[in-house]
């Protein structure tokens, strides 16, 4: 293919769930070679038009043409034939098999008695990816990879099937700065290879960086499509939110009050392992009216240093947990929630969601006692404690009656956001809780936390975003290697600070 | 069925989850096989005498619905009870052992029991499914064996238990007799496991549509994960669940040994468990947890129960045999409808490939040999039938595959026509 023909050109696509129309109407086109940032905020629509693309969604009105012939794809291996891959948000790897199993899943190499041929595939996929700078063993399964490099895994995938175009959702969300920086060198080479890259993202420096050109999407409609060249951040950010939006401040002349929160000497063991420990020593208190940020690299301990505080860890925690004065140890969630302590989990869909049930019945899943009435729960008295949570924290929904995985990401995120609420917490635990959601929601649930905040919670967030932690945090903490290796306070603490701290080495 | 969603929507809400469209297909099919039967059967049973049929099925299902609560109860939670045949088989036997042990006289020289005798042995049969039921949770909380493996041991120990049971308390004898009147007519009266049910399964119904425990079943079955992390205590729920399906297995147990005059351990509910499950499944029950109702369950095993009652009718003969392949066929039939009826929108084809010409084979036969059989039955003439319908279907069905064939090739837009343009580069 020539560069600078179209590859994909989509007329007219529109798809319905029960409830919302997910994309209305949606037609632009695609170059071949280019780099095309897709953007728009919560429930615009751009993971449904990726999945449409990719063949996940089959069902859908409207036209795709891809080198222009029409085509309609019955399943994601259709579209792996005709050379498109998706690298989803939450990767699609099994996660018992060797990273070289994976890569080389569905199209195996097979010796001439037609048994595996371990050893070809194995060395096959050190070779693609030796090509994304991964230096991980292809023989290791890939629940011991980090996530960074479980995403290169997927991309090596893409690569051996010899992608032509290839889908990236949010694929820098769960990385670190390194990752993230690696991650952009192996793009730019696909690039020189000539693959085209859809690139759906919200967070902008990355697609100024990246992108030739931005597709706006909102409310499941395309709003302009750019040249990155001819526009700003200033002037997309507008396109998606539809209204000019100031940079977040908030955190200005928030007073913390008495502590609510004190960890003293905090461990958490690690059976089996080398380094014997996830936590170790770990001291800290939180105060009323505070938000306090963990940073750290992924496998630092942050998820393992919420699980301790919620008593949700692998094993019981070591140490004292002080809440209010009075010391807890929390054999199971139930207690830390009868304590005053809430977590959102880090991992929405598998942690956090019940996919099968309404948005109402997810939201009222802790505190459905209020709404009982001589022991029956009350569907009216239920609903109104939905409707008011939906209102109050702005989830856009047709109905609190329909399913939950009929809103987007970041409406799913404040639903349970808001089921926690309900449960009146001293203390909110938020393990990323922004993890796929974008500009205009992200800065809802920012303003969200610091009113939270202000009427006298303590929160602890972490992040994978350090800019996040900044604009969020009085206090930020910082973990590496399953201890607290620095401390900042929001005059004190700057990105490089930070990273210096995150990769010391103890 | 998609204009029953818009109205379903408006109905008060618990109205609304008794009535979705599982229940409603169910009842649909119902009616459709109790009319076929009445047609096919020469003697129009059904016709001529509605209640001596009506009271059989009836009590049919109010035994089998009892224990397949306790089924799909273990489902929606996310599990699995493979023990319930057994556990009937061992509540029979410790409810008749216990009535021994009480009233050793009357047992052996088949006089009346006083009441207190059957309603402490009764008693004690239903701890003892409780303690069946609390051992099985705790070996798949505590031991952490998967419900499937823990339950499984239980089906293939317990029966063998009740029999060794029954031999040592018995003389080595392989089964108990009960002669007493009043015990007998728990389960001969027919009200009485009827209106059991009834109140049970109402029970049950308001237990998981209505209240917080039944909300936290239905998460604990939707995401174990996600349902420990929002506080709720999922072990103690699993605990319950067990108990549950346990107790229930035992209230038929008791039910069963009252309507054979015996406990026979070896024979009793066997392979009712799966009958339990086909139930639930019928009804709407996911295995993969979370889905589910108490009303499809009861409309699960009234129709089970139709389906066998009817072909009984019309092959009058020696129906038991059947009764195995029709829970089978009632089973895929049930559940591939709902799959079918979203495949066939996305244009998905049922016999792709080499899969679909060895299926089509398969199922040519399958049906052939049926026919032949239920030729037999009807006396049109086994083989001569069967063969016509074999030969029927495997042109049906190809003709199928045929035109599957041909709108594939017609809508000509698979990917792989687009494979010719791409470049090979490496």
């Amino acid at each position: 293919m020539t560069p600078g023909h179209p590859i994909i050109e989509i007329e007219h696509v529109t798809k319905r769930f029960p409830g919302v129309v997910a994309l209305n109407d949606v037609s632009f086109t695609i170059l071949a070679g280019e780099l095309h940032a897709i953007v728009g905020e919560n429930g615009a629509g751009k993971s449904t038009l990726m999945k449409i693309l990719s063949g996940v969604l089959q069902d859908y009105e409207g036209r795709l043409l891809l080198r222009g012939a029409p085509v309609h794809f019955q399943g994601t291996r259709d579209a792996e034939l005709a050379g498109i891959s998706i690298i989803h948000q939450e990767l699609n790897l099994v996660e018992q098999l060797s990273a070289a199993a994976n890569i080389f899943l569905g199209r195996e190499r097979r010796t001439r008695l037609g048994l595996l041929n371990d050893r070809l595939m194995e060395q096959e996929a050190g070779q693609l990816l030796e090509r994304l700078e991964c230096q991980i063993d292809p023989s290791r399964p890939v629940s011991e990879l980090r996530v960074g490099d479980q995403q290169l895994v997927e991309i090596a995938k893409a690569l051996g099937m010899e992608t032509e175009i290839l889908i990236m959702d949010e694929p820098t969300s769960a990385l670190t700065e390194s990752e993230a920086a690696r991650l952009f060198r192996v793009i730019d080479r696909l690039r020189s290879r000539g693959v085209t890259i859809l690139y759906i993202s919200h967070k902008l420096d990355e697609v100024f960086r990246l992108a030739d050109r931005i597709t706006v999407l909102r409310d499941g409609r395309r709003v302009k499509t750019l040249a990155r060249s001819e526009t700003d951040a200033r002037e997309v950010t507008h396109l998606m939110v539809g209204r000019e939006i100031e940079a977040v401040r908030v955190g200005a002349a928030r007073h913390a009050g008495e502590v609510v929160l004190e960890v003293r000497d905090l461990s958490l063991p690690w059976t089996g392992h080398a380094r014997g420990w996830r936590l170790r020593g770990i001291n800290f208190s939180l105060r009323r009216g505070e938000i306090l940020g963990i940073a750290g690299l992924m496998g630092a301990g942050r998820t393992e240093l919420m699980e301790c505080l919620f008593g949700s860890s692998p094993e019981p925690p070591q140490g004292r947990i002080l809440l209010e004065g009075r010391e807890f140890r929390f054999a199971h969630p139930a207690e830390a929630r009868n304590a005053g302590i809430a977590l959102i989990t880090e991992d929405r869909k598998r942690l956090g969601l019940f996919a099968h049930m309404t948005v109402c019945e997810n939201i009222t899943m802790c505190t459905l006692k209020e709404a009982v009435t001589a022991g029956l729960v009350s569907g009216r008295r239920e609903r109104r404690i939905a409707v008011d949570c939906a209102k109050q924290l702005g989830i856009k929904t047709a109905n609190v009656d329909s399913a939950v995985t009929t809103l987007s990401g970041g409406n799913q995120q404040k639903a349970i956001i808001g089921r926690w609420l309900l449960t009146k917490p001293k203390v909110l635990l938020m393990d990323d809780p922004t993890r796929g959601v974008d500009v205009g929601a992200k800065a809802e649930l920012y303003r969200l936390m610091d009113q939270l905040c202000r009427e006298g919670l303590g929160i602890i967030v972490t992040s994978s975003e350090l800019p996040e932690l900044l604009t969020l945090c009085d206090r930020i903490l910082v973990l590496c290697e399953g201890r607290l290796t620095g401390e900042f306070s929001r005059q004190a603490a700057t990105e490089h600070a930070i990273m210096e701290a995150a990769t010391l080495r103890g | 069925m998609d204009l029953s969603s818009s109205w379903l929507s408006r109905l008060p809400d618990p109205l609304r989850r008794g009535l979705q469209r599982t229940e409603l297909g169910l009842a649909l099919a119902l009616a459709a096989v109790i009319v076929l039967a009445m047609i096919l059967d020469t003697q129009h049973n059904y016709w001529h005498n509605p209640r001596d049929s009506g009271v059989e099925i009836l009590r049919q299902t109010a035994m089998l619905g009892i224990f397949a609560l306790g089924a799909a109860i273990v489902i929606i939670a996310g599990g699995i009870d493979l023990s319930s045949g057994s556990v009937i088989s061992l509540s029979g036997s410790v409810c008749a052992t216990l009535m021994l042990l009480l009233a050793p006289q009357e047992m052996r020289f088949n006089k009346p029991l006083g009441l207190g005798v059957i309603t402490l042995a009764i008693f004690g049969t239903l701890i003892v499914g409780l303690l069946v039921g609390s051992l099985h949770a705790w070996l798949i909380t505590v031991v952490e064996l998967p419900p499937f493996v823990a339950t499984l041991a239980s089906l293939v120990g317990l029966r063998s238990l009740a029999r060794a049971l029954v031999g040592y308390f018995n003389e080595g004898r392989s089964q108990i007799s009960i002669f007493d009147e009043r015990f007998r007519y728990l389960a001969t009266s027919v009200w009485i496991p009827v209106i059991l049910l009834i109140v049970l399964s109402l029970l049950a119904w308001l237990t998981l549509s209505r209240t917080v425990t039944g909300r936290h079943l239905y998460a604990l079955g939707g995401n174990e994960n996600a349902a420990r992390l929002s506080g709720i205590q999922t072990n103690r729920l699993k605990w319950l669940a067990y108990c549950i399906s346990a107790l229930l297995s035992s209230v038929a147990g008791v039910l069963y040994a009252g309507a054979g005059a015996a406990a026979s351990p070896e024979t009793v509910g066997k392979g009712y468990e799966l009958n339990a499950i086909a139930a639930a499944v019928v009804g709407g029950c996911s295995l993969q947890g979370g889905v589910g109702t108490i009303p499809g369950t009861v409309l699960g095993c009234l129709f089970l129960r139709c389906v066998i009652d009817g072909v009984a009718k019309i092959i009058k003969t020696s129906a038991d045999i059947y009764e195995g392949v029709i829970v089978g066929g009632v089973v895929v039939v049930a559940v591939a409808f709902t799959q079918l009826r979203r495949a066939r929108r996305r244009g998905k084809r049922f016999f792709p490939g080499s899969l679909g010409i060895v299926s089509i084979l398969a199922l040519s036969m399958l049906i052939g040999v049926l026919a032949m059989l239920f030729g037999q039955k009807l006396a049109w003439g086994g083989n001569a039938v069967g063969g016509i319908a074999g030969l029927a279907a495997l042109l049906f069905l190809s003709l199928a595959w045929f035109f599957e064939q041909r709108r594939e090739r017609q809508q000509g837009v698979r990917a792989s026509a687009a494979l010719p343009a791409r470049k090979q580069d490496n």
